[in-house]
């Protein structure tokens, strides 16, 4: 236990007290803060009122606060038990347009729900997949959990909040004075600082993006439009769920990437929590999934967005080795309980985004290497190198020439999405396809 | 010495909340909430900026702006100053149009640009004279897209000047849509039936770029198509739907049943890449000849950065 001890401040299953849990757990609420930009967005491109907007952020704050409860609670059937909170899904993000666009929200809450079912369907097979998971994937499958969110992390630290607008060095200025806040403050600090380097690092970097950045002081006037405290106004938008035949291919294909993205999660944050582990136990991985499944259904009949668990917590838990899934209880909580404080979430979300993009970085940072010393840390050979590097290729090209995609065939377009779900299948099928002579001769040798 | 730290951490924060709160921002007065882009917001913030110290310090700043050109010439926008007759009185980024009266100067497609700027600086629903035409950089051989913006400037001699600035390859602000927009139901209101003929001249302020104001009848029939400019296209604009199968028309004109002027966001294929991106339609009601129709305008969307 001793030795344990120096490799986390506080283990999965520890309760950490009182103090250090609130804490810790609004470091991890900051975090998750910033997938909110995602209702915010999804209300303004639907034109719905700041009333429609305040709505549909509380109930997709209810959504990833009590999905990320079910996830790290304990329960016997349902959640992994890890430190893994719930966001709102970006990959849910366009084809949730289309879906509101083509039928209103009742469709949108509708083919949300489809796609938790889906998910949820998909959970039971995950622990059938043990063996085309070896060592080396799944540290892949871990580093592209961080490399899926370098797009989202670098145009905020430049602040852009559209593309192709201008570009200033403040901004700059102030992303990298609070990403080095955070790395500093892990790398030479010890005890709280350590254990809070993100939240000093987002700290410092709003206090000088308010002193030097005039813009992000006007940003938090918003918030005076806003009640301290509101329900949720459940307007004629919010009522009735509706389902399209047309629309549930797309979401389907979306489930079952999400459903790998998750997995990556799960897998990073099993690895983070139980290193000692020599191979994936895939029953957590199996309940969490499901609870991911569960809570994006949970987002469709509230009339929130679909949630998804988050990498960048994972990464910061991995970072801070605080590890213990009661934080992620208390983020939830915490997250339930802000839903119906508008003027408090309005604030936390008028975050400047040089100072998202930093938390990202210094999180997403820690997934790719654990990723990467995952998938090194066994011997090497022309197998694994020709399937590791095919699939980095075509994963990433598809953040590298969207556009290109855009024009591809509707089948390849179906699969090559995101460069995570993209190198994930890809090095599952390659995998299998340059082993298969070793498959052959093992049968050979039954025989 | 620990109490201390946690006391004192608070009291600087206070400190410094109090300190931003008293600072006043010389851009109190300016409105710039309905713009979306940075740059936009930065041209804005640039022509008001000189259009202060003109306003302070009259004709004599003349001289700090042509001695400090620079300070007024980026990469994407230069200041320029013109009397009200056309005279061009500064330009940071072609001095030798300096002296020279600009009156009668067309753009490529044939829009007297300075005529526009003046319509504008007296349109109260254009607080800004935003103006949208093509121009050209010293050196190149293709038009280059601008918009400008503009402010009037009385100086303390009483002279009567303006003070613009335009950015090349603007982005399409929602806000230069509802402009012309609520121009042209402002025009159909005021001639009636012969205003249609204004809005559709590709030359006037209600077509620039992409973009050109269109007029239908609550039946869906156009008496301005967003088209194509021939009656020979006889589509019902209700029924028309956008990629992923959604009516904006229909869904707009539903809600215009209770609002002057509405928003609708639809899927288009985008002009280059030919992915979907997503545009937005502005409808505002207004009347021709005591009958209700509709006057419309389509623009781009600003897409997330990632």
């Amino acid at each position: 236990m001793a030795t344990k001890a120096k490799s986390y401040e506080y283990s999965v299953n520890q309760v950490p007290p009182a103090g250090h849990l609130l804490v810790s757990s609004l470091q991890h609420v900051l975090l998750m803060v910033i997938s909110l930009v995602l209702p915010i967005l999804f209300a303004s491109q639907i034109n719905g009122t700041a009333e429609f907007a305040a709505t549909l952020i509380a109930f997709s704050m209810l959504a990833a606060g009590l999905g990320s409860i079910i996830q790290s609670v304990g329960l016997p059937f349902i959640g992994s038990g890890y430190l893994c909170p719930n966001v709102c899904g970006p990959s849910y993000f366009s084809l949730s347009l289309s879906a509101a666009w083509a039928g209103g929200l009742p469709l949108m809450r509708g083919m949300i729900i489809i796609a938790g079912l889906v998910e949820m369907a998909i959970a039971p097979i995950i622990q059938k997949l043990k063996k085309i998971f070896p060592t080396f994937i799944v540290g892949l499958v871990v580093a592209m959990v961080g490399v899926s969110i370098i797009s989202q992390s670098i145009t905020s630290f430049f602040g852009l909040a559209f593309r192709d607008d201008a570009i200033q060095s403040i901004d700059i200025f102030v992303g990298m004075f609070s990403l080095m806040v955070m790395v500093l403050a892990n790398v030479w600090g010890k005890g709280f600082i350590k254990m809070y380097c993100l939240l000093i690092g987002i700290l410092s970097g709003w206090i000088l993006a308010l002193i030097l950045i005039p813009e992000y002081w006007h940003n938090l006037a918003a918030a005076q439009d806003f009640p301290i405290f509101a329900l949720p106004a459940i307007g004629p938008e919010f009522r009735g769920i509706t389902f399209d035949f047309k629309m549930i291919i797309p979401f389907v294909v979306i489930a079952i990437s999400g459903s790998l993205k998750s997995f990556g999660n799960l897998l990073a944050a099993q690895k983070i929590s139980e290193p000692e582990l020599q191979e994936p136990n895939f029953v957590p991985i199996r309940k969490g999934l499901l609870a991911d499944g569960f809570s994006t259904a949970l987002a469709g009949l509230l009339g929130g967005m679909a949630v998804d668990t988050s990498s960048s917590n994972i990464g910061l838990a991995g970072a801070t080795k605080v590890l213990s899934r009661w934080i992620s209880v208390g983020a939830g909580v915490i997250f339930v309980i802000l839903a119906f404080f508008p003027k408090f979430i309005t604030m936390l979300s008028m975050m400047p985004k040089p100072v998202m993009g930093a938390s990202i970085i210094f999180a997403g940072s820690f997934m790719i290497c654990t990723g990467l010393a995952e998938m090194f840390s066994e011997a090497w050979d022309p197998r694994k190198t020709f399937v590791v590097g095919i699939s980095l290729f075509f994963g990433l090209s598809t953040a590298f020439l969207p556009s290109l995609y855009a024009r591809a065939p509707h089948f390849i377009q179906t699969f090559f999405t995101d460069p995570l779900p993209t190198t994930t299948i890809i090095a599952v099928v390659l995998n299998q396809v340059f082993n298969l002579d070793i498959v052959l001769g093992n049968l050979k040798k039954k025989k | 010495m620990r109490l201390l730290k946690l006391i004192m951490f608070p009291v600087l924060l206070l400190m410094l909340v109090i300190f931003i709160c008293g600072c006043k921002s010389k851009y109190r007065d300016l409105d710039l909430t309905m713009y979306q882009y940075r740059d936009t917001k930065d041209l804005v913030k640039f022509v008001y900026d000189a259009s202060l110290i003109l306003k302070k310090e009259g004709m004599t700043s003349l001289s700090y702006f042509q001695n400090n050109r620079t300070l007024f010439h980026t990469p994407d926008y230069y200041l320029y100053i013109y009397d009200m007759k056309g005279t061009n009185v500064y330009h940071a980024g072609m001095e030798h149009l300096e002296g020279k009266n600009l009156w009668n100067v067309t753009d490529k497609s044939g829009k007297k640009i300075l005529q526009l700027v003046l319509d504008a600086l007296e349109d109260s629903n254009n607080p800004h004279a935003w103006v949208h035409y093509s121009w050209w950089e010293p050196g190149n051989f293709y038009p280059v897209p601008k918009s400008s913006c503009h402010f009037k400037v009385t100086t303390p001699e009483g002279k009567e000047l303006f003070v613009g600035g335009g950015i090349n390859y603007p982005h399409e602000e929602q806000e230069f849509i509802r402009i012309i927009v609520d121009d042209a139901a402002h025009l159909i209101e005021y001639k009636g039936g012969q205003a249609l003929a204004d809005i559709a001249n590709p030359v006037s302020q209600y077509n620039y770029r992409d973009v050109s104001v269109f007029a239908f009848r609550p039946d869906g029939e156009m008496l301005i198509s967003p088209a194509i400019n021939s009656t020979f296209s006889q589509t019902n604009l209700l029924e028309c739907a956008d990629e992923v199968g959604h009516k904006p028309f229909a869904k707009a004109l539903k809600e215009l049943e209770s609002a002057d002027a509405v928003w609708e966001v639809f899927m288009a294929k985008n002009r280059y890449q030919r992915r979907l991106i997503k545009k937005c339609l502005y409808i505002r009601k207004t009347t021709m000849a005591g009958k209700e129709i509709y006057v419309a305008a389509i623009t781009d969307l600003p897409e997330p950065p990632y």
